[in-house]
């Protein structure tokens, strides 16, 4: 594996550009989860000019929901985890737009992201899927929640300090490469092949 | 509530606790060995990290992943047992665990989106009780699964026309879905595939074929178990790979079950399943013992 660009938050415009496909990052900093829900508030909030919840320049946001307990003060963090970023793909532009530097989740997006990826200097980092005790060790503190009663635990804003997060893959860059759009390009390259050679089959 | 009750929902409980804090052991032995074999740095990387989550999520007692999806239960039953209020335990055994925060609350309402706080709600968890005048016991399956993989689910209705000559249709079928899913569904994936009955068959066929069995298991029809192994070989040559980030395992494993099938058409239904199966199996007997299955 490559050795890993560790980066802070706020994330430097010049230090997003410099990230290329297959390289391997840690974040430190602040980070903000939001999935569908948080997604669509945001962009109602923007759209009839009303404030948002924090400032989203040079930001993280990460395509998961976390499992957290109550305490004493605040919150205890459990488990947090990728989830599918594909989900998320109609509001690549209006994120970059809000100054999001980084999206992180599993399974890549599409198209459209790459384009708002290139416009405003973003990339796309890939989370190991499916490891919500792994992830969860680089959270040290949960700051605060958004909209918590209004969305449930899953859909909510959470506000969570990390400390070397990663290693992340950057999966696509924004010089409009993507390593899961190459990846399917090989296979569907192969389809026919497999199909028409499929021998030994019962069938 | 009855004695054999109480006892039930306790063995219920705990299986369920170690169920959500680990992977089943066949597909923990197919992950070990896919990294055995697996000789690109970042699929290796991939399937390393998912190892040492399931190793972390043991030793803290923790979820394995944040996900549980929707649970699915599937119960066989004999007239001894029938007695056991099997769906209302195993419904408060989640919102237990849920509360403990094993598992996250994750179920809302369809259209409201309002969330219920505990994983209850009407329809969940999803639930198959199947009568067998013959048992002595009570056999219950519990699968957890990431709801992502449900997003590429695929139904379609072939026609004797449309499977193609040497099931060529179907064939492109499958593979094309698989690639177009990527690594969206938590590859390495395993999948369900139900075929015949009608709509609804094909896809309770699907889903019960990849949540139940053991992954590392032969199908007992021995041309549908070439065609679960030719399928899963197809499969890993696409290149998908751990998380899809390339590399030779994409599926740990192909399960297929069957139904007949009306003589018009060839329903087919496509069940993905993330590399995170969480499940526990027993069959438990009126004297309160307990026999694991999975």
């Amino acid at each position: 594996m490559k050795r890993p660009v560790h980066l802070s938050t706020p994330l430097a415009p010049e230090s997003i550009r410099n990230l290329k496909v297959h390289d391997i990052v840690t974040l430190t900093g602040t980070i903000y989860t939001a999935r569908d829900m948080a997604h669509l508030k945001l962009k109602e909030l923007k759209e009839s000019g009303r404030p948002m919840p924090e400032v989203f320049a040079g930001g993280v946001i990460f395509h998961a929901g976390p499992v957290v307990k109550k305490a004493d003060k605040g919150f205890t963090l459990l488990t947090i985890g990728p989830t599918t970023s594909i989900r998320m793909e109609p509001h690549s532009d209006f994120m970059g737009d809000l100054g999001v530097k980084a999206l992180v989740g599993k399974g890549g997006m599409g198209d459209g992201s790459l384009r708002a990826f290139k416009k405003y200097g973003m990339v796309y980092l890939l989370a190991a899927p499916g490891c919500g005790v792994l992830h969860a060790q680089a959270v040290k503190e949960v700051r605060q929640v958004h909209w918590l009663e209004e969305f449930g635990m899953p859909e909510a804003i959470w506000v969570l300090e990390v400390t070397e997060w990663g290693p992340l893959t950057v999966a696509m860059d924004s010089h409009g490469n993507s390593l899961f759009h190459t990846i399917k390009e090989e296979g569907l390259k192969k389809l026919d092949a497999l199909v028409k050679d499929w021998k030994r089959s019962s069938a | 509530m009855k004695k054999i009750e109480t006892k039930f929902g306790e063995a219920f409980y705990e299986a369920l606790v170690r169920g959500v804090t680990g992977i089943s052991p066949d597909i923990l032995r197919l992950m070990e060995e896919a990294l055995a074999e697996e000789k690109s740095p970042p699929a290796q990387a991939m399937l390393e990290a998912m190892l040492k989550n399931v190793e972390l999520a043991q030793k803290l007692r923790k979820g394995v992943c944040q996900s549980p999806g929707i649970p699915c239960i599937y119960v066989r039953c004999g007239p001894k047992m029938a007695g056991i209020d099997v769906k209302k335990i195993t419904g408060e055994s989640i919102i237990r665990a849920t509360r403990e925060g094993y598992l996250r609350p994750s179920i809302v309402h369809p259209l409201t989106r309002k969330n219920t706080g505990d994983n209850s709600g009407p329809g969940i968890p999803n639930f198959e009780i199947e009568l067998d005048p013959k048992l002595e016991y009570l056999e219950a399956i519990v699968s957890f699964k990431g709801c992502g993989p449900e997003l590429f689910n695929t139904f379609r209705t072939f026609t004797p026309e449309s499977l193609g000559k040497n099931l060529e249709g179907f064939k492109r079928f499958l593979l094309e879905t698989v690639i177009n899913a990527g690594g969206k569904p938590c590859p390495p994936i395993g999948l369900g595939i139900g075929i015949g009955g009608q709509m609804d068959g094909a896809a309770k066929l699907s889903r019960k074929a990849i949540s139940t069995r053991k992954w590392n298991d032969q199908n007992p029809d021995p041309e549908l178990n070439l065609l679960e192994q030719d399928i899963r070989d197809r499969i890993n040559q696409l290149g998908i790979g751990p998380g899809g980030v390339g590399g030779k395992t994409t599926a740990l494993a192909v399960k297929i079950g069957i139904a007949y099938t009306h003589t018009a058409i060839c329903p087919v239904a496509l069940n993905f399943h993330c590399w995170v199966g969480r499940r526990f199996g027993f069959k438990f007997y009126s004297d309160g013992t307990r026999e694991e299955i999975l």
